[in-house]
């Protein structure tokens, strides 16, 4: 029998075809070889409203409080350069900030790369999956949540510490050190890079590892002269991501660091909320987003852009 | 004729002063689905001989030449290369060059640089390496191609690649494990006869697997068959074609047709009409049975010209003419058999083409009609 003549389309579809209608009322077919620039307008835009914040930090960077009205300058100056330029504490906390990311990079990728490896290799799916899981779980923590932790698990009158004193050992000072520093922002990066690796170790064929094999390779020459070589792409992209990250991170620093190890993004909260120099914390941004950008610099060109240059053949 | 007789004799069981490359021996796998990937497979391969393991997916085929390889352990049973066992031998110290299925080039490497990993990882002497990867690279026809990255060399080049790269090291073996799959059918033919040529200026033995009959046929010395994990017969292609040992063989070789009835002495019978046939292997009148006839030897004419010779003659009309180039398929449908009997008519560009609806006589002499024993 053939289908009714009162037998519609459902409801989903004409509703789809209403939208059209009304998009091609909106945005007539004659402009559709403009559509791409339509769809990211608006990331465009928001990215260009960080561009116009970088013009006036760059001119509030230029001026020099002065500490009698507590007002910035009408005039220019490079004063406050000259002060970064010549204060071992900045100093300091720039070196401490580059030595922190290069040191959780290094680590973060060492620790990633064999977790990234054998979730995608594993055979047991329930296994890949509890992988994935501790992989998310911290996401749904927070970073200043899981900073606290630390504390209560690592402090002086932490988990730990009353663990070895049941054994008659004195507390040790876990925290508010420059290696629990690190050791924080490994553990909050760690999750961003194996997330970056996974689709680059994906992508490595298990057959060509079954090649090495059969071609003589054993398992660790097989890893060091074909899957990390293939793996480069991804591992140049999560090494990026962690770097800047890193770099630029206030919590850990703050939480776990205890002040005393300050990086360069508390020592601008401090400029700006706390001693309220606008010019100096605006200088030191600049500094910051110009020794990231130069980072990132020699890492693209040193290394390529891995799996960040978007399809593009390396 | 020669050929034949030497190449089925080889397959029986090769010459008693040399030991075989490879041994199987009672070899299962058993991944614990059911029933078994690889059935208690036996067979013996000698030096410089091109085997070819054909099979339908699923029939194990695979497993068995992983197994060779290595990759698998057998959940029974022994191999051997080489005469000596390989069971616990890891794949990476046995002599076995292998091309897989996506060929597994290292896409981070040149051409030469791929051909050089296996000499390098098997700490060949470095001074020798670039002599040896420019005589394999000509071997394959692609001298001056070395530099060229895997991405810019075409289908074909990065198969000679493949090839090049498992065979630079001198192995006892080479496996092929359906490397051709992929290419088009042009190129594969061409690749198959490449493949051929380069075995028998290497004298490597060597262990193809494949799901077509064709490369099959064209390319080994020895064809083993093997569904369900079971190997139904290993012998030389033209035996194989001519005497197949059971009505799977039978059926997987060729176009024939089938005919299902009850075996009688000299033949099958049907409905009343008695087929001429031959009776297979331990195959007793009276059983259910199937007879095969392949295609080609099926003989068509008019239906008054009187086809002498043919044991069996029956009446039909032509229901399907299929063009296929280089000869013509008939469908012809039996009324005596009720159903439809397959015949290859050989130059199409002959006059006694016969068109959609024509009435034909068709017969077959009864050494042409396999009988076997009718399996579920």
């Amino acid at each position: 029998m053939p289908p009714s003549i009162k037998a519609r389309y459902p409801l989903t579809w004409r509703v789809m075809d209403a939208l059209e209608w009304l998009a091609d009322r909106l945005w007539p077919r004659s402009m559709s070889r403009h559509t791409g620039w339509l769809l990211i307008a608006p990331s465009l835009i928001i990215v260009g409203s960080l561009v116009v914040g970088m013009i006036e930090i760059a001119d509030t960077s230029l001026r020099t409080l002065d500490t009698a009205t507590f007002r910035m300058s009408e005039s220019y100056s490079l004063a406050n350069y000259q002060k970064l330029a010549t204060s071992d504490v900045y100093l300091t906390v720039a070196w401490r900030s580059l030595l922190g990311a290069v040191l959780t990079t290094a680590l973060t990728l060492i620790l990633a790369f064999p977790y990234a490896y054998i979730m995608v290799r594993t055979r047991s799916a329930a296994a890949r999956k509890a992988l994935l899981i501790c992989l998310f779980l911290p996401f749904f923590i927070g970073q200043v949540v899981r900073a606290y932790g630390w504390l209560i698990i690592l402090g002086n009158d932490g988990i730990i510490n009353q663990a070895t004193g049941l054994i008659g050992l004195d507390p040790h000072r876990f925290l508010f050190n420059f290696p629990a520093v690190v050791f924080g922002l490994v553990q909050y990066m760690l999750p961003f890079a194996v997330l970056m690796l996974a689709p680059a170790l994906t992508a490595i064929p298990e057959e060509v590892e079954t090649a090495a094999k059969s071609l003589g390779a054993s398992w660790p020459r097989t890893m060091r002269h074909v899957v990390l070589p293939m793996a480069r792409p991804g591992l140049i992209g999560a090494g990026l991501v962690v770097l800047t990250l890193s770099l630029t991170d206030f919590a850990m620093p703050a939480m776990l660091g205890g002040g005393s190890q300050d990086f360069i993004a508390n020592a601008i909260y401090d400029q700006f909320f706390r001693t309220s120099d606008a010019g100096l914390g605006a200088a030191l941004t600049l500094l910051l987003v110009m020794g990231g950008t130069f980072l990132v610099g020699v890492v693209l060109s040193v290394f390529g852009a891995g799996t960040l240059a978007a399809g593009r053949r390396a | 004729m020669l050929e034949e007789t030497q190449s089925s004799a080889a397959a029986v069981g090769a010459p008693a002063h040399a030991p075989p490359t490879v041994r199987v021996r009672e070899v299962s796998m058993d991944f614990g689905t059911g029933s078994k990937a690889v059935d208690r497979a036996s067979f013996d391969l000698s030096l410089g001989r091109f085997l070819t393991i054909l099979g339908p997916s699923g029939s194990g085929k695979t497993t068995l030449l992983r197994m060779i390889a290595g990759f698998q352990r057998p959940t029974s049973g022994h191999i051997l290369i080489g005469g000596k066992p390989v069971d616990a031998v890891p794949p990476d110290r046995r002599s076995i060059g292998m091309v897989f299925q996506k060929l597994a080039l290292f896409p981070h490497m040149t051409a030469a640089e791929n051909i050089a990993f296996p000499l390098k990882m098997r700490r060949f002497d470095p001074a020798f390496i670039p002599t040896r990867v420019r005589r394999f690279l000509e071997l394959v026809r692609l001298d001056g191609y070395g530099n060229r990255r895997i991405h810019e060399l075409s289908g074909g080049q990065q198969q000679r690649i493949a090839i090049a790269r498992a065979l630079v090291f001198e192995p006892a073996l080479l496996l092929l494990d359906e490397p051709l799959a992929a290419l088009d059918r042009k190129l594969r033919e061409e690749m198959q006869l490449e493949f051929r040529r380069i075995q028998k200026e290497l004298g490597v033995t060597t262990i193809n697997v494949t799901h077509d009959q064709r490369e099959a046929l064209v390319v080994s010395d020895e064809i083993i068959i093997m569904d369900g994990g079971f190997i139904h017969q290993h012998a030389s292609p033209a035996l194989m074609y001519r005497s197949p040992a059971d009505e799977f063989v039978a059926r997987f070789i060729g176009v024939s047709s089938l005919i299902e009835g009850t075996a009688t002495v000299g033949g099958l019978m049907l409905a009343g009409v008695t087929l001429a046939g031959s009776l297979s292997g331990s195959l007793q009148p009276g059983m259910a049975a199937r007879g095969v006839v392949r295609a080609e030897q099926v003989r068509i004419a008019r239906p008054e010209v009187s086809l002498a010779g043919c044991e069996t003659v029956l009446l039909g009309t032509i229901a399907d003419v299929i063009f296929e180039g280089e000869r013509l398929l008939y469908v012809v449908e039996v009324p005596a058999l009720s159903q439809n009997i397959l015949v290859y008519h050989h130059d199409p560009e002959s006059a006694a083409v016969f068109a959609t609806d024509a009435p034909v006589s068709l017969g077959w002499r009864a050494r042409d009609m396999i009988v076997f024993e009718a399996r579920p």
